[in-house]
Formats: C-alpha cells, structure tokens, sequence
C-alpha cells in the first residue's frame, strides 16, 4: 500500500505526515485524509478524522458479519475497505487499553441518532480486539434473532423455551470461520448430552462443539448456549480476553414479532439464543468487556425519534445494562465531512460535473445535514 | 386565480377574462411573472445586467410572481432529462418512488462501470465512462428515432406514411421505449433498477432491443417511401 497521508488543512497542528502522494494530484484543492495506519492499536488523535485501509483477506477472516450492508458494497466496488477513524472510536480503544481485566467486565453501550456510524465504531473495536488476539464474539444484528423467524422448536432442553436453528446456525458458521484457533485451545468441562444418543465429552474442543450444531441443525440453539457459557466460564482465567460485541442490543428486552403455533405473541425471554445472550451481557464475569450499540433502525414497536439507551432500551434493558459507559456518537464534524468529501472525489464516486465545485460541496452538506448514511445516500447517484 | 383582477396592471389587462376557461392548467392572470431560480441571476452585480435585465429586475419589484411548481428545483444537480424521464416512469403519482428507483438506477450504472474501470488495464480506463449522466444522455440520444409513421387514412384505406418527427416527440418515444421494454420483456422478479441500468448501458453501446425497434421503425418508413407524398404538413 502507498503511504498517502498528505494533510493540508492540518499540516501546522501536525507536524508529522508530510509524505508526499504521487496519486493526488497538485492542482486538487481539496485535502484527502488517508493514513497508512491500518492497526487500530496505534490510533489517535492525530488520525481522527481519517481513513484507514484494512486488507481485504483481513476483511474477510474479522468481518464474516456484522459489516452493514451499503458498506460492503462499497468495498466491492472501490475494492478497498476504507474506515473513519472517528472519536467515539478513540474514546473507547482509549478505554479498553486502560482497562483491568482482572475486574468485572465493563459495559459499553453506543448510541446516537440514526446514520451516525455506531456501527462502524463497533466494527473498528472488533478489528482493533481481534488484532490484540482477544476472542471476538460479534453478533451482527440482535434484531434478526426476534423478528422474521420461519422455524420455531421447541427446546429439547427446557420446556417453555423456543429455538431457532436457522439463525443460531448462521451464527455458529460466522464464528467459526472468525475464531478458529480458540475453538481449538478452549477446553469444555461439562459433558453434554445433544438428545439420546450424541453426546460431547468433557476436555474435547469447543470445535466439536460448534461441528455438532452445525451438522444438527435442530440443537444449533443449544450448541450457542454451551460455547457462550464455556467461554463466560473460562474467561477469567486469563488464557485469553473476550468481547462481546452485540449490534442492536434493544432487541433482548424489546417486543418480538414471532408468534407460536396458537397465535400468542412470544417474549424475548421465551427465546432460548436471546436467554444465553443476556446471561452474557451481564456484568458478572471477568476478563474482558462488553461493546453493545442501541439501534432503531431495526427495532420494533420504537418510535423512528428514539435514540437515547433510556427510550430504546426500556426499564427492563436499562435496569438489566445498569452500570453501564454510554458513548454519544454525533453526525460527521467538519473535517470529517470533508474527509469524506475528499475520499468520494479521489475514488472517482462523485462523477457529476457539478459534485466537484464548492456549490455541489455545500449543497451536499446542507441537504445530508453532515449525517453520514444521508450523505452516502446522496452521493449514491451523484 | 382567474377572475378579472382589477389590480389596475395597465388598461389591456383591466376586465380581462380568459376566452377558455381552464380546468386542469393554470389559471394565472397574464400580470403574473414566472419564478426565477437561479442563483447566478440574484448574484449579478448591477454593472453587468443589460438593459432588459434590468428592467426585468424592477418589473419583479411591483408584479406578482407565480407559485413555483415542485419539479422546479435550485439545487445544483437537478437535470431536466432526467425529472422528466423520472415523471413517466411514475405510476398513480408516486413520485418519491419513482425518484428513488431512478437515484437507485443512476447507483448501479455508476457501480458496474466502476467495478469495470478498476478492472480494466491501464490503457483502456479512458475509455470507460463512468459518469451515469453521460451514459444516461447518450443512450437516449442513440435511441432516438429520425422519422417516425404516421396513420393517414386516404380512400377508406389507411396507409402508414413516414412523417418528420419534432425533438420533443423523439425524445417521448425514446423514453417511452425504455420504460416500456423494461416493464414487459424483462423476468418479473428483477427490479427496476437492474433493469433499467442494464438497458442503459446497452443503449449507450448502441446495442440491444431498444436500438433494435428504433432500426425497425426506420426500415419500415424506408420500405414505406413511396406513400411520403400523402403527408400534406
């Protein structure tokens, strides 16, 4: 990768940074905040504002999920994956390198108006927990796991409880293909019984684990709540650190939209993959933490204006998220908007004429209200 | 609106009153100036306005100006062709659909064409396009027709007779053949977008089933030459 970190705007308060990039050309006024950066361990404010590159194979073994959708498309097309280094993202590395593992985990939850990027900072600290070696367990979407359910059994293991083989499989294929080697190292130290027959001995992999969900389907659920609890079990040891990270965390204490076989609607708790969840987002393990993000985006029966942990999470979620480190992500500062700006017209995705002037600029600012998913949209056909 | 406005505009326009009166258009009184947009014209120091100009300026001061019509638009980006390309592609009024499947169209002309230029070796990226603009005007243009029939009935027989078409009508039927062909021939779960980019873009090399009847539709006025001397316009 060339090292193109050129800053104009930012050249005094800097210092630093003053390769030259054969790429941009001279008579292009506009800076172009890229950083040859690409470990998230070595960011700070000097790179706020910025881009950094990640490697595609990166891309692919970090992120087999919980990239949102408009953003894979656009590593395809540009062929590179690009991320803002932006300051709620900072705050919290900033955190998570300061903190003790031998406490209790430390809740996180990031929150913000809709479009502001509180998935891509998730994202960043994934890549940036995964880089230090931590195991990563990295649910996409929490949403997806109350609505939208075509299969609904009933668990084997406890009689009141509903599984989903269909999602809780997805989710055993996507963290196997991220976390391999741990699946190795970690040890189980119960035996369980997968109904009459199959059963799983006590030290053998927590691969083995993960094989026997996949292949039945129907005790996928439960193959979830036995590698969460072997992991919550084994983290404090210190043998390894673990985050969870959950995208859309409002979905365990919401409402679903699943019904059972007589039409009554069914609660989260019903629901055995969201019961292990919140066991897992409560604070009383250690070494490690927890990153979560508020979402309304898919939520249901939330107003679209809800965006704070109060509204979205409820009473029940914010008693059960209590001690918890909120981090307000706003819209897009100035800089970063240009930087933006810049990283559209240097990609060639803002091809009309009129895009490239300082009216196209402002109109641009103005209409997307420096919002980042408004101004992806509206660059879109631009 | 209409009525005789006796706001005392001069004497032809006292007791006016319109010789059709109009239901569906707009029933301005004649006082009524267009609404000016643009924003160079405001910016213009009054050095550099010319007589008319200037006149216009003061006229703008004491007439009433006409509400401005929602497909006026100021903002920078807004192209004709395509407000009005969006307007036919709309169905029982639905314009932000039709304005999004048209933003979600000029998206993917604009991905593939990317993705082909990254791909593409050095010395062949200038030749790929991959502003949607341009690609969306220059198919429309290839798909205009020169001449189009025109039905002329003439001792109880009807004849199709090539006819010399205006601008704005060969740019309805060009427009309209694209709709269209994306509406009927095309697999019934693709979208819109899909489509009508894929259209575009076939357009644009002067391939595919729309260049194909604008080829048709030329054959047949110039099979149908000896009938031209029954036009009479």
């Amino acid at each position: 990768q060339l090292d193109r970190g050129c800053a104009l705007h930012t050249a005094a308060r800097d210092g630093l940074s003053s390769v030259s990039s054969q790429d941009v050309p001279a008579q292009r006024p506009r800076a172009v905040f890229h950083t040859s950066e690409s470990d998230p361990a070595k960011h700070t404010e000097q790179h706020e504002g910025r881009l950094y590159n990640i490697p595609l194979e990166e891309v692919k073994a970090v992120f087999p999920h919980g990239l949102p959708h408009r953003f894979q498309q656009q590593i395809r097309t540009f062929n590179e994956a690009r991320v803002m280094v932006r300051k709620p993202a900072l705050e919290l590395l900033a955190c998570l390198k300061g903190s003790n593992l031998a406490h209790p985990a430390v809740r996180y939850v990031i929150y913000g108006e809709r479009g502001t990027g509180k998935t891509m900072t998730l994202c960043h600290v994934v890549h940036y927990c995964s880089r230090q070696g931590w195991l990563v367990l990295h649910i996409p979407d929490a949403h997806l796991w109350v609505k939208n359910c075509k299969e609904l059994l009933q668990s084997s293991y406890k009689k009141d409880r509903l599984d989903q083989p269909l999602q809780a499989s997805v989710w055993l294929k996507n963290f196997k293909s991220s976390n391999e080697r741990f699946l190795q190292e970690i040890k189980t130290q119960k035996k369980y019984m997968w109904g009459k027959q199959e059963c799983t001995e006590e030290g053998r992999p927590l691969g083995e684990v993960v094989e026997q969900g996949l292949a039945r389907v129907r005790s996928a659920s439960d193959a979830v709540g036995v590698v969460l609890r072997e992991i919550k079990q084994q983290s404090h040891r210190g043998s390894f650190r673990l985050l969870v990270a959950v995208d859309g965390v409002n979905a365990l204490w919401g409402r679903t939209t699943l019904r059972k076989e007589d039409k009554s609607p069914v609660s989260p708790e019903e629901l055995t993959l969201v019961h292990n969840l919140r066991k897992m987002v409560k604070n009383d393990w250690s070494g490690g933490a927890i990153v979560t993000t508020l979402s309304q985006t898919g939520s249901l029966f939330k107003p679209s204006s809800a965006y704070t942990p109060q509204e979205l999470l409820g009473k029940e979620g914010f008693d059960a998220l209590d001690p918890f480190v909120p981090i307000p992500v706003p819209n897009y500062s100035p800089r970063e908007f240009e930087s933006c700006y810049g990283y559209y017209l240097e990609r060639k995705w803002l091809q009309h004429e009129k895009a490239h002037t300082e009216d196209g600029k402002a109109e641009l600012q103005f209409l997307s209200g420096s919002n980042p998913r408004q101004l992806d949209r509206l660059a879109g056909p631009l | 609106m209409a009525a005789p406005s006796a706001a005392g505009m001069g004497r032809r326009l006292r007791a006016w009153l319109p010789r059709i009166m109009p239901v569906r258009w707009s029933r301005y009184n004649p006082s009524y100036l267009e609404p000016e947009v643009k924003k160079e014209s405001y910016q213009k120091p009054l050095e550099e306005q010319t007589e008319e100009e200037r006149e216009q300026m003061e006229l703008k001061a004491v007439r009433p100006i006409k509400a401005a019509p929602p497909t006026l638009s100021s903002s920078v980006f807004s192209d004709p062709m395509i407000s009005k390309f969006t307007n036919m592609m709309m169905k029982s009024g639905n314009k932000v659909l039709a304005r999004s499947l048209m933003s979600q169209t000029l998206e993917a002309i604009k991905r593939k064409q990317l993705e082909k230029y990254h791909k593409a070796p050095e010395n062949e990226k200038e030749t790929i396009e991959c502003n949607p603009y341009v690609i969306f005007h220059q198919a429309l243009k290839n798909c205009q027709p020169i001449i189009g029939l025109s039905n002329i009935t003439k001792g109880g027989k009807t004849y199709q007779v090539p006819v010399p078409l205006t601008d704005n009508r060969k740019r309805f039927l060009a427009m309209k053949w694209l709709i269209t062909e994306c509406r009927e021939n095309k697999h019934r779960r693709t979208l819109m977008p899909e489509k009508l980019s894929q259209e575009l873009l076939l357009a644009f090399n002067n391939e595919g089933p729309v260049i194909k009847r604008k080829h048709v539709l030329h054959k047949m006025a110039e099979a149908n030459r000896a009938y031209a001397h029954f036009r009479w316009w």
